[in-house]
C-alpha cells in the first residue's frame, strides 16, 4: 500500500490521468509473459512524456520506492515485474513515432510505440526494419531495446542492438541521459547506447529510441522443409550454413509445436512429421533465384520427407504468422509453458536436438521445442502445471542439466530474453563470478541506491 | 438450479452457481496477442479493460486474491462480449465466455437497486420469453412511428432532456412494420428440385425491427430448393440473457427451443441472426451439465447460420438475377469470432451476378453496438463505430452488408448520423433482390 502523501505528490505533479492506484489495476500489472512470476506493485505511472518518466524517477528516488519499467508486458525473463513492488513506470501511452528520416535513413520513437507499428510505418515510405521478435504486434520498442530482442530475421539482419543508434534516457536521479545519434560512425567515448541496449531496464529508463533503417530486400522465396527425424533439421541448417548461404529466417518447430500450431492456425501442417524448417532467403532475385536452388537441393540431399516453396507472399506470410504464435499456441496442452532461451554454435544444433531428447526422457517431460534454428537459438519448452511441484522440480533439473552442456559448447544462456529473473543463476554460471562483480560496479555508478528494477540480473547475497 | 451448479463446490470468491472455470483462467499464458485485438483495450490502454487482464482479473477472484468486487462487475460488463480475443488467443482462452459468466456473478453479488432490478427482471423474464408480449409492446412504437409523434419528437430536442442513451435508442429505430412472426407460414414449400428441409428459427430483433430481412431469408431458402419450418412458439434464443448475465432464464429459453426444435422433422436449424446463431451453437455447453449430451450434440449438429449454410449446401446461381451494385461486407462479432465464419459471406456475395465486392480494411473489428454495450457506453461506442466508419467510406461502395441486427440498427444509425450515403442491407436482402420472384 502507497503513502498516501505520496501518492497525492505524484497526482499533483503527473496529473490524474498519469497515476493508477485502484488494486485492480495494480493486480493485472504485476505479470508478464513469464510463467508462474506475479507481484503486484504499490502504484504504477502511465507517462507521456521524458519529463513525467524524470517527475515520477525523482519522486520515486526521494521516498525510496523501487522502479520498474514496463510496456506490453510481453517479456519472457520477468524483466517488468516488480519483484519488490513500489513504483511501475508503464510507458504504452508513449506511443508517437517522432520522425521518419528519409535523407539519413533514421526514425525516431517514444518508447512506447508497438514493433509493427514502427514496421509498417517505414514500410509506407519503403523502408525496412528488420526486427521482429515473435510478440511483434504486442511488443513495444522500448522492451525490445531494454532486453535486446531478437526474432525470425536475426539469422541475417542481426537484433535490436545493430539497429539502436541513439537512446534518450532517464537516470535513476531523474536527470537525462542522451547517447548516439544519427552519425553513422561514433566513437565519442564510452558506448553508453551497446551498454543500455539489453541493460533489461537496470541502469535507466529508455524513453526515446533513434533507429536506423534500411531499404528492403527486392525479392523473396519461402520454403518448408518436413523431417522424419528433427537431427536431420539440424543437420540441414550447418549444411546450409556452411555452404555460405545466410537466409534470412530458419525457423525450425518439433512435432508437439506443429500440432499445437496447426489446432490454432489450421493450415495444414503435416501433423506426423518429427520437425519443420521455416526457411527464407530473400535480396536481390538473381542471388534468390540462385540460393533458393541450393538450399532447396542441400535440403534434399541431407534427406528432408518433404520441400513445399510457398506459392505467393500471402502463403509466405501465413506460415511466418504460424511460427509467431508457437509459444502461445503450446499453451494449449498445459496451464503452465515453462520456456528456455538456450543458444547454441549452429554446428551443435543436431547434438542439441539429441540432447533435449536425452533429457526430456530422463525427466519424464513433455516438451515442444522450436526456435530460431539458424541462430542456434532454441526454445525448448516444457509443458508442466505450475500445480504440480514435483514435474516443476523436474523441469528445472532439465534445464540445469541443458544449460551446463549447451555452457560447455560454447553457448549462452540466453540468446534473445534476458536474464530477468528467471536466470540469474544461469548468468553467473556463464560468465564467472568476475564478470557478474564488473556488471554490479556498472550498475552502482548509474544507480548507486539500487532502486531501479531491483532483483533482477544478479544473485544478491542471500538468494 | 441445475445438477451442474448444485454439486460444484465455491471457487474462491466466487459463488458455486454459474462460476468460471478455474481451468478456463488458468489457460491464459499471458502473451499478450489478445491486446491489440481488443477495442476497449485499445479505447482506454488499461490492462485492465484487455482479455488477459480481464482474466487475471477473474484468476484472482477464483484463487481468493481478490473479491468480486465492483471494478471486476464493471470491467465484466464493459467487455464488448466481441470474442475477437478468442480467435486470437493461440492458446485457446475464451475470454469473452468467462467474462459472460462473470455477469451472471454480478448479478448475484452486487444485486442493482430495486427499481433497475424490476425492470431487468421484467423485461429479461416476462417479455423476452413471450414472443406474443413482445410484439404488443412494440405497437406503441409503431403507433408513435404513424402518428407522427416520431417526426415531432425529434424535432423538440424532448429527447435532450432524457438520459443519453434513450435518444441514441430512439434515434437507432428503423421504421417499423408489423412483426413478422405471425405473417409467416408454419411450412414455406421449396422451389423446384428439393434438397432438404430446414427448421428456421427466427430471431426477435428480425421479426420486431428487420421483418423483412427474414422474409427475404425464408424466400431464399425455399428458393434454394429447401422446405422452410418455421415453428411460431419459438422462443428469444436466451443471448440477451446471457449478456445481461441471467444464465437461469437462458437455461430456461434453450431447453424450449431444444424441445421444440428437435420435435421437428428437419435437416437443419438455420438462422439469419449471427448473434442467435452463436447463442444455439453454445447450447450445448450452456445445458451441458443437465441435458442428455446427445440430445444436444444432436441440436448442435444441426444448426447453421444461413450464410454458411447456403454455402456448404452450394448456391444455386442459374435462375439468380444481376445485381448492378458495389457492396463491402462488415463482419458480424458473432458470425466472424464467435462462429468462425467469414469466408462463406464473402464466397456467397462473388456468386451473386452483379455484385462487386470491395473489400474495407479490418473487416472484422466490432461496430460497437454489442447488444446493449452501445447504449449503456454510448461515447465509447461512438469511438468504436467511428473507426468502422471511415473504413466503410474509403471504399465508396454503394451498400454496407452484414448479417447481424444488432450490427444493423448501429450501422444504419452511424452512417445516416454521418451523411454517408450507403445504406445497409442483410446479405440475405441483397440476395433476395437476385432471387427472381416464384
Amino acid at each position: 500500500m502507497i503513502d498516501k502523501n505520496i501518492l497525492e505528490t505524484l497526482v499533483l505533479k503527473l496529473g490524474r490521468e498519469a497515476v493508477v492506484s485502484e488494486p485492480e489495476d495494480l493486480l493485472v500489472l504485476g505479470y508478464d509473459s513469464t510463467p508462474g512470476l506475479h507481484h503486484t506493485p504499490d502504484v504504477v505511472i502511465y507517462p507521456t512524456s521524458s519529463e513525467q518518466v524524470q517527475i515520477a524517477m525523482q519522486i520515486a528516488r526521494d521516498n525510496k520506492l523501487p522502479i520498474t519499467p514496463r510496456g506490453s508486458g510481453t517479456g519472457l525473463s520477468g524483466g517488468s515485474i516488480p519483484i519488490k513492488g513500489g513504483m511501475v513506470i508503464c510507458l504504452n501511452k508513449m506511443n508517437q513515432i517522432l520522425e521518419i528520416d528519409e535523407e539519413n535513413l533514421t526514425a525516431t520513437c517514444q518508447a512506447g510505440v508497438v514493433t509493427l507499428d514502427l514496421f509498417n510505418a517505414v514500410a509506407a515510405k519503403g523502408l525496412f526494419y528488420p526486427p521482429d521478435p515473435g510478440s511483434q504486434k504486442i511488443s513495444t520498442l522500448g522492451g525490445n531495446v531494454m532486453e535486446d530482442a531478437g526474432g525470425l530475421r536475426g539469422l541475417k539482419y542481426g537484433v535490436t542492438r545493430d539497429y539502436v543508434m541513439a537512446l534518450k534516457c532517464v537516470l535513476p536521479d531523474g536527470s537525462l541521459l542522451s547517447t548516439g545519434g544519427k552519425s553513422v560512425k561514433d566513437v565519442a567515448g564510452y558506448a553508453f547506447k551497446d551498454l543500455l541496449v539489453g541493460s533489461e531496464g537496470t541502469l535507466a529508463i529508455i524513453t526515446e529510441i533513434t533507429v536506423k533503417l534500411i531499404p528492403p530486400p527486392q525479392d523473396k522465396r519461402t520454403f518448408l522443409a518436413y523431417f522424419d527425424d528433427i537431427r536431420i533439421a539440424g543437420t540441414a541448417v550447418s549444411k546450409i550454413i556452411a555452404a555460405k548461404i545466410i537466409p534470412s529466417t530458419m525457423e525450425i518447430m518439433d512435432k508437439a509445436t506443429i500440432n499445437c500450431v496447426e489446432d490454432y492456425v489450421k493450415i495444414g501442417l503435416p501433423r506426423q512429421m518429427a520437425a519443420l524448417l521455416l526457411i527464407e532467403v530473400d535480396g536481390h532475385p538473381a542471388m534468390v533465384a540462385e540460393e533458393a536452388t541450393e538450399v532447396e537441393r542441400i535440403l534434399n540431399d541431407v534427406g528432408a520427407a518433404e520441400v513445399h516453396v510457398a506459392k505467393d507472399a500471402a502463403e509466405a506470410a501465413s506460415l511466418a504468422a504460424a511460427r509467431r504464435t508457437a509459444l502461445s499456441a503450446l499453451a494449449r496442452v498445459s496451464p503452465t509453458t515453462l520456456l528456455e532461451d538456450a543458444t547454441v554454435p549452429r554446428s551443435m544444433l543436431a547434438e542439441t536436438f539429441t540432447l533435449i531428447e536425452r533429457l526430456t526422457q530422463k525427466y519424464q517431460l513433455t516438451v515442444g521445442t522450436f526456435g530460431h534454428a539458424g541462430d542456434g537459438n532454441l526454445h525448448p519448452t516444457v509443458l508442466c502445471d505450475e500445480r504440480n511441484t514435483d514435474e516443476m522440480k523436474r523441469a528445472h533439473a532439465f534445464y540445469d542439466e541443458l544449460y551446463e552442456q549447451v555452457l560447455a559448447w560454447g553457448g549462452t544462456v540466453s540468446g534473445e530474453h534476458g536474464i530477468g529473473i528467471a536466470k540469474k543463476d544461469y548468468l553467473a554460471r556463464q560468465i564467472g563470478p568476475g564478470g557478474v562483480a564488473v556488471m554490479k560496479r556498472i550498475k552502482q555508478s548509474f544507480d548507486p541506491d539500487g532502486i531501479l528494477n531491483p532483483g533482477k540480473i544478479f544473485i544478491a547475497n542471500g538468494e | 438450479m441445475s445438477k451442474q451448479t448444485s454439486k460444484k463446490e465455491k471457487l474462491g470468491n466466487f459463488t458455486a452457481v454459474d462460476a468460471p472455470e478455474y481451468e478456463a483462467v488458468l489457460q491464459c499464458m499471458r502473451c499478450g496477442f489478445c491486446l491489440p485485438t481488443c477495442p476497449t483495450f485499445m479505447l482506454t490502454g488499461r490492462e485492465r479493460s484487455s482479455p488477459r487482464g480481464r482474466v487475471a482479473l477473474a484468476r484472482a477472484v477464483a484463487e481468493g486474491r481478490l473479491e468480486f468486487t465492483a471494478a471486476v462487475k464493471d470491467e465484466a460488463f464493459f467487455c464488448l462480449d466481441c470474442r475477437a480475443c478468442t480467435t486470437s488467443c493461440p492458446s485457446g482462452v475464451r475470454a469473452g465466455e468467462v467474462m459472460e459468466i462473470c455477469r451472471s456473478q454480478a448479478q448475484q453479488q452486487t444485486p442493482q437497486g430495486h427499481m433497475g432490478k424490476s425492470i431487468r427482471d421484467f423485461i429479461l423474464r416476462r417479455m423476452l420469453p413471450d414472443p406474443a408480449l413482445l410484439e404488443k409492446s412494440m405497437l406503441p412504437a409503431r403507433l408513435y412511428q404513424r402518428l407522427g409523434i416520431q417526426w415531432l419528437v425529434r424535432h423538440s430536442k424532448a429527447l435532450k432532456l432524457g438520459p443519453a442513451w434513450m435518444e441514441k435508442a430512439e434515434g437507432m429505430m428503423p421504421k417499423l412494420d408489423a412483426p413478422l412472426r405471425p405473417q409467416l407460414p408454419e411450412l414455406t414449400p421449396a422451389h423446384g428440385e428439393k434438397r432438404g428441409k430446414v427448421g428456421f428459427f427466427l430471431g426477435c430483433i428480425m421479426t420486431l425491427m428487420y421483418p423483412e430481412v427474414s422474409r427475404q431469408t425464408v424466400r431464399v431458402l425455399a428458393h434454394q430448393g429447401f422446405d422452410v419450418i418455421t415453428p411460431k412458439e419459438t422462443k428469444c434464443c436466451g443471448a440477451p440473457h446471457l449478456n445481461e448475465g441471467d444464465r437461469q432464464t437462458a437455461r430456461e429459453l434453450a431447453r424450449f427451443n431444444l424441445e421444440l426444435f428437435l420435435a421437428q422433422d428437419v435437416d437443419y436449424i438455420v438462422t439469419d441472426c449471427a448473434g442467435c446463431g452463436a447463442s444455439l451453437k453454445e447450447y450445448e455447453e450452456l445445458l451441458a451439465a443437465d441435458e442428455d449430451h446427445q440430445r444436444l450434440e444432436l441440436f448442435r449438429s444441426k444448426v447453421r447460420d444461413v450464410q454458411e449454410f447456403l454455402f456448404d449446401k452450394g448456391l444455386r446461381t442459374e435462375e439468380l438475377l444481376p445485381v448492378k451494385t458495389s457492396v463491402t461486407y462488415h463482419e458480424p462479432c458473432h458470425l466472424c469470432h464467435a462462429q468462425n465464419i467469414s469466408n462463406q459471406p464473402r464466397a456467397l456475395l462473388k456468386m451473386i451476378p452483379g455484385v462487386e465486392l470491395r473489400e474495407m480494411n479490418e473487416a472484422s473489428w466490432c461496430c460497437g453496438s454489442a447488444a446493449t454495450w452501445g447504449l449503456k457506453f454510448s461515447e465509447e461506442s461512438k469511438q468504436v463505430l467511428d473507426r468502422k466508419l471511415a473504413n466503410v467510406a474509403a471504399t465508396n461502395v454503394e451498400h454496407l452488408i452484414t448479417a447481424n441486427p444488432g450490427c444493423h440498427l448501429q450501422l444504419a444509425w452511424g452512417l445516416k448520423q454521418a451523411g454517408m450515403k450507403q445504406d445497409v442491407l442483410h446479405l440475405m436482402e441483397l440476395l433476395g433482390r437476385a432471387t427472381p420472384e416464384n
